[in-house]
């Protein structure tokens, strides 16, 4: 077995996905938050897409018989799951982008805004 | 379910009278055939919908069993008081509406799709909807409660899709109750831990459990959201969690049981609820905080392990929302006349705003379990489910503590009328909530007949510990008000404990060290 061997799909996938997660609990900018959240969801998909793959399998297309078909469902999953991803992290900039116009603040504050309560 | 967001894009078109009106025609025949779902599902069992003629267990597919159908009737009816009582608002305009009737049809999604994916998806949507529900004012809190929110629940279900891949990778199969089956042949469960790990913290995110909960108050509390959509998250969509952690755990029941587990962390959500109920003054916050409580309380039930305890959990469920929604809608209308939401403030609800005083005083008696009103009924049910008298006495605990900080809620409702005279309220909003709040009433009475009914479960209450449990209550008032007088109104630590809470980074670490948690628990325990 070769030492690169141990770098497949899946284990690079749940690296990227704790690595996410390390940037979600230490970093207080709102834009890193997003773009370690980007990062899970980018481990997630390179996880799912190299679920149960068997090297040489071809897509499952036509009626070729030579090889093993690779399973489709995975890959369908995360199209989807991808488009998700893209919708919220615009949505995410754009809530941000919003609160920083109007208000001026990058950073998640310390606490809640009190004076908000009493009005 | 699809109507469902159709009609709210159809609203969205029409911009007018006339859509209104349509969508409260389209509400109801919807509740009709919901209900009609329901007695099929009584009568024939589950009901399964298998999408392109595939095989059942391949096929993405609808699942109707007694306890789903039973949530999309319960959502299906309440949203008909939500809609009456928006009526005359100023924000229940046509994007409003477009929003309001997607979450419901996401709702109902969820509680009835039997697709791991398709889970997932709905999350992703229903996450998206709420937070643009809560910041509907564009209000500063409003947008930084939302975007806590958001952040927090994209996050969260990211776990779930991951724990779906590691259950894909495992079984290749995405239907809970195909893997369900598949469970029973694993040879060994440590396979399933992980996947079990991600997935349960996605749950207990959106049921809001103890460490993770952090974000609820600041969601359904935040100060200038709609009351509605307040009464919505807290009485509705928070249950969407809660049933998702049945059929999770339904789902891993051949290998998994972590009954005593949920049992604690239900308890343990309960007292800090209450606990952090008591240091607020702003009313919505108390309503927010009380809701984490009761969700405690709920966990405790099911994870009982003991089936009255069960459906009285899932009763409660029920009664929960009708409370709660009663609740936050008159909150809502106290605070608009009263112009404040310190609790402090507001006083002589009775010579102000009557009915809304009467309203909001069933709620409080059903919500604390007073003898004759619904929660007293689940709450008996949930209590009959142990013989253990240590648990008896944290239920006990967990009542006291409800009681303690609803005295304190119900200190608005006495007092003298700052300003002279009767407020003037909406109609529909005022017939709304005091058709809620005796509906609290009556599904007390008859709660026997009702779980028969909806559950086909029987209960007797026996009516000689029912008295038993009547004086009590009457102690714990006694009890909550002497406390009251002590302890909460001078304030000080209790104060300083309601005001703690954890920072953004704080919820995501609770979130990765409560995954930690349940692995390490899981591992040791197989």
């Amino acid at each position: 077995m070769k030492p690169l061997d141990f770098i497949t799909g899946e284990i690079v996938g749940i690296l990227l996905f704790f690595i996410g997660l390390y940037g979600l609990m230490t970093k207080k900018t709102i834009v890193k938050t997003i773009m370690s959240m980007s990062i899970m969801e980018s481990g997630i998909f390179l996880f799912y897409i190299t679920i149960n793959y068997t090297v040489g399998s071809v897509p499952p297309i036509g009626q070729a018989q030579e090889a093993a078909f690779v399973d489709p469902v995975p890959s369908a999953l995360m199209i989807t799951a991808i488009v998700i991803g893209i919708g919220v992290t615009a949505i995410g900039l754009t809530m941000f982008m919003h609160y920083k116009q109007k208000h001026g603040i990058t950073h998640w504050s310390r606490n809640r805004d009190q004076t908000g309560s009493d009005h | 379910m699809l109507a469902l967001i159709l009609m709210g894009v159809i609203a969205l078109l029409l911009r007018n009278r006339l859509a209104k009106l349509l969508l409260y025609v389209f509400q109801v025949l919807y509740a009709g055939f919901a209900f009609y779902v329901f007695f099929q599902v009584k009568e024939t069992g589950p009901i399964i919908w298998n999408t392109g003629g595939y095989t059942d267990g391949l096929a993405l597919s609808l699942y109707a069993d007694s306890i789903a159908i039973f949530m999309v009737l319960m959502t299906a009816v309440f949203y008909i008081a939500f809609l009456v009582y928006a009526t005359r608002e100023d924000y229940f305009e046509p994007r409003f509406q477009f929003l309001f009737m997607t979450l419901q049809g996401v709702m109902m999604g969820l509680f009835l799709s039997s697709d791991l994916f398709n889970i997932f998806v709905f999350l992703e949507v229903s996450t998206v909807v709420v937070a643009i529900l809560i910041m509907f004012n564009k209000e500063k809190q409003a947008i930084y409660d939302g975007m806590i929110y958001f952040f927090v629940n994209v996050i969260g279900t990211a776990f779930l899709l991951f724990g779906i891949g590691m259950l894909y990778r495992t079984f290749g199969l995405l239907d809970i109750r195909a893997i369900k089956e598949a469970m029973s042949l694993l040879e060994s469960p440590h396979a399933v831990v992980l996947p079990y790990g991600m997935m349960m913290v996605t749950v207990s995110l959106k049921t809001a459990v103890t460490p993770l909960f952090s974000w609820l108050p600041k969601a359904h509390g935040t100060p200038s959201a709609p009351p509605v959509v307040s009464a919505v998250l807290s009485g509705l969509y928070i249950k969407s969690g809660v049933y998702m952690f049945i059929r999770f755990n339904d789902m891993f029941s051949p290998v998994i049981d972590m009954h005593v587990f949920f049992f604690w962390i239900g308890f343990f959500t309960s007292l800090i609820g209450f606990i952090m109920a008591l240091g607020q003054k702003d009313i919505k916050l108390i309503l927010a905080y009380h809701t984490v409580s009761q969700i405690g309380l709920i966990m405790m039930g099911i994870n009982m392990a003991s089936e009255i305890a069960f459906w009285g959990a899932v009763y409660h469920i029920f009664n929960h929302a009708i409370f709660k929604s009663t609740l936050f809608l008159t909150a809502g209308m106290i605070y608009e006349e009263y112009g404040t939401r310190n609790v402090y403030q507001i006083r002589g609800l009775f010579k102000r705003m009557p009915w809304v005083a009467v309203a909001t005083t069933f709620a409080i008696l059903g919500i604390t379990g007073a003898p004759f009103f619904n929660g007293s009924i689940s709450k008996y049910m949930i209590a009959h489910g142990t013989y253990d008298y240590g648990v008896t006495i944290l239920l006990n605990i967990i009542n006291l503590g409800t009681t303690m900080s609803f005295v304190k809620y119900a200190t608005m409702l006495f007092g003298n009328n700052p300003k002279e005279g009767r407020a003037k309220s909406d109609f529909f909003a005022l017939s709304a909530c005091v058709v809620m709040g005796i509906a609290s009433f009556f599904t007390g009475i008859f709660g026997e007949g009702l779980t028969q009914f909806f559950f086909n479960y029987e209960v007797h209450v026996n009516v000689d510990e029912y008295i038993q449990k009547g004086m009590v209550y009457v102690l714990m008032i006694v009890a909550g008000v002497a406390f009251y007088h002590g302890i909460i109104k001078h304030g000080g630590l209790i104060t300083r404990i309601g005001h703690a809470e954890l920072t953004f980074n704080g919820i995501i670490t609770a979130m990765a060290g409560y995954f930690i948690v349940v692995v390490v628990y899981l591992s040791l325990m197989l």
